[in-house]
């Protein structure tokens, strides 16, 4: 499977091609093509356990790949990887550093491994409300994230990578962590997050990756996805209708009839449904309204239904 | 302390080589302060020689056990010092990468522009200065205290002998950095580098006196240490360069395996 935007003009800043690991017998993952655009903020969404992490360490070089190559910004994953490093900024998704340093010590440390400053540190650390002077041990797990996070972008880097950045941050600093993305994404950074919150990849993101079981499902504009999301639809009708007079139409599943009532899920447009409901006298249409996370549980759910997955792919 | 990988390392380890140094320097003084003792007991070079000859290997050769010189190879470099020195480069050394990837810091410190190689040899070098504090430290207590006690001691032997013994600890001490870096396993990094010590210290000592086991101590560190017992006889250089090689050839084999496998998370 490859996921690749052809009609996109900007470089890729990650590029994967086949990508699979395995640790010893387990699946790590499994023939990962991805291709991320500059500028561009990429979500990879997936339950714990589908591979993110591993995709992640391969991509930083932290794991080796079993096989497949992965290039950053244009560089080699593996042999260039001190370089590529000096241009990314990281956050793993539990960020645990030395207790014994205050923030402040450990993003001195970092910053001058990478040959930097803390101008940014500071000003992020001020927008974050975090107290630099007190021991990373002491700290909350909240408050550790933000250490994290403010290390991740200290170094004004080219390409932002994060593991389930907003783990621990309380629904405030979410929100002021989303404006930062957006507003790092509008200065022309590119970012690879990885989440199982779909309202953020929502909030953030401009395409998502699905990652099931090591192998990469479908990769999706956002909007996009929530268009092909199932919507549930209620209809009430005059008459007395049969399931099989819908069962055909197109896009419609899980059809109940009970009388004069008639429910169905119906995958993209609902035009054909209401065209069909037409034929009969509609009293009432009562329809939800998708979230993402339908969307994601309708990729999920459907192992054996995979041509919604598939349908983009070259 | 904060500026590279180096730095960092001997800033977690300022406290235990403070300790470590201390007590070398008072090693050094107690066996000087000592030996004025030994020096002045009449017969017992007579009894010595009388020991039998496993006690004797221990115990360091009979006809200058009461020199100076003698006494401190016999009392400082045959056993306490290697313990010492061995025992502070095997804890740093095994821990120095295998620590970090046991608290989980070891992603975060590569996600900075640093190889995998340089972090290595960043903690090697740390562990090589933390050893020369013990060292420095082990002079000032043997030079100092033989002045306190008022006897001539050999300076240029003294010197040379600690040489010989902080080789010997960065031999330890790389092994256990190298095992530990090319492995990712903490506790089989110290039991193989202190089982090269004590099984080392075993075949020098005890069972060289077995004629069968008399050729195997060519594979022990312990020979190329102190067979020579350098704080009479000044280094051999032989021996002092089949040390480096050792350590040398376990942080090259170690820094190959170490860019190559996959780091613990």
């Amino acid at each position: 499977m490859q996921f690749v935007r052809s009609d996109h003009p900007m470089t890729a800043v990650i590029n994967t091609t086949d990508l699979t690991k395995f640790y010893g017998e387990h699946r790590g993952i499994l023939d990962v093509n991805l291709e991320i655009n500059e500028g561009e903020v990429f979500g990879l969404l997936g339950p714990n356990g589908a591979g993110k992490t591993t995709c992640i360490r391969v991509v930083l070089d932290f794991i080796r790949s079993t096989s497949g190559s992965a290039t950053v910004l244009g560089m080699d994953s593996r042999t260039d990887s001190v370089q590529i490093r000096q241009r990314v900024g990281y956050l793993p998704g539990d960020f645990i550093t030395y207790e014994k340093l205050t923030a402040l010590e450990l993003l001195e440390y970092f910053a001058n491994l990478r040959g930097g400053n803390l101008v940014k540190a500071r000003v992020l650390a001020e927008r974050f409300n975090l107290d630099l002077t007190r021991k990373i041990g002491e700290l909350s797990r909240g408050n550790r994230q933000k250490v994290g996070l403010v290390q991740a972008f200290m170094s004004d880097p080219d390409l932002l990578i994060l593991d389930e950045p907003t783990t621990g941050l309380d629904p405030l600093l979410q929100q002021e962590f989303h404006e930062l993305v957006i507003e790092e994404s509008k200065a022309g950074k590119s970012f690879f997050v990885s989440s199982h919150m779909l309202a953020e990849v929502e909030i953030i993101c401009d395409r998502v990756g699905i990652i099931r079981d090591g192998s990469l499902v479908t990769v999706e504009e956002v909007a996009a996805l929530r268009e092909r999301a199932l919507t549930r639809v209620e209809i009430e009708f005059g008459d007395t209708v049969s399931a099989a007079d819908f069962e055909a139409v197109e896009g419609v599943t899980n059809v109940v009839v009970s009388k004069h009532k008639f429910t169905c899920h119906v995958s993209g447009s609902v035009d054909s449904l209401i065209k069909a409901a037409a034929k009969h006298t509609v009293v009432r249409i009562q329809s939800g309204q998708p979230g993402l996370e339908e969307v994601f549980l309708a990729y999920y759910n459907n192992t054996g239904d995979e041509q919604q997955g598939d349908s983009d792919a070259s | 302390m904060l500026r590279n990988v180096y730095l960092k390392t001997l800033r977690d380890a300022k406290r235990s080589i403070l300790y470590y140094t201390i007590g070398s320097i008072a090693l050094g003084l107690y066996v000087t302060l000592f030996y004025p003792t030994i020096r002045d007991a009449t017969g017992l070079t007579d009894f010595l020689e009388q020991l039998p000859e496993a006690i004797q290997a221990l115990v360091g050769d009979a006809e200058t056990y009461t020199t100076a010189e003698g006494f401190l190879n016999a009392e400082v470099f045959s056993f306490m010092g290697p313990m010492v020195f061995g025992i502070f480069a095997i804890i740093a050394g095994m821990g120095a990468i295998t620590g970090e990837e046991e608290s989980h810091t070891l992603d975060q410190l590569l996600a900075n522009p640093i190889s995998r190689t340089s972090i290595l040899l960043q903690k090697a070098g740390a562990m090589m200065t933390s050893l020369l504090a013990l060292s420095i430290g082990l002079w000032i207590g043997l030079v100092g205290g033989s002045m306190l006690a008022g006897f001539d001691l050999s300076v240029t032997g003294t010197t040379q002998a600690i040489l010989s013994l902080y080789l010997l600890g960065i031999t330890l001490g790389l092994i256990a950095l190298a095992v530990g870096a090319a492995t990712g396993r903490k506790g089989l990094a110290g039991g193989i580098a202190a089982a090269v010590g004590v099984v080392g210290f075993l075949l020098d000592t005890f069972l060289s006196v077995v004629d069968l086991l008399d050729p195997a101590r060519f594979i022990s560190v312990f020979y190329y240490f102190n067979s020579n017992n350098v704080m009479l006889n000044g280094i051999n250089f032989v021996h002092f360069l089949t040390l480096i090689s050792i350590s040398a050839g376990a942080i090259v084999l170690s820094a190959w395996r170490f860019e190559r496998r996959d780091l613990a998370s």
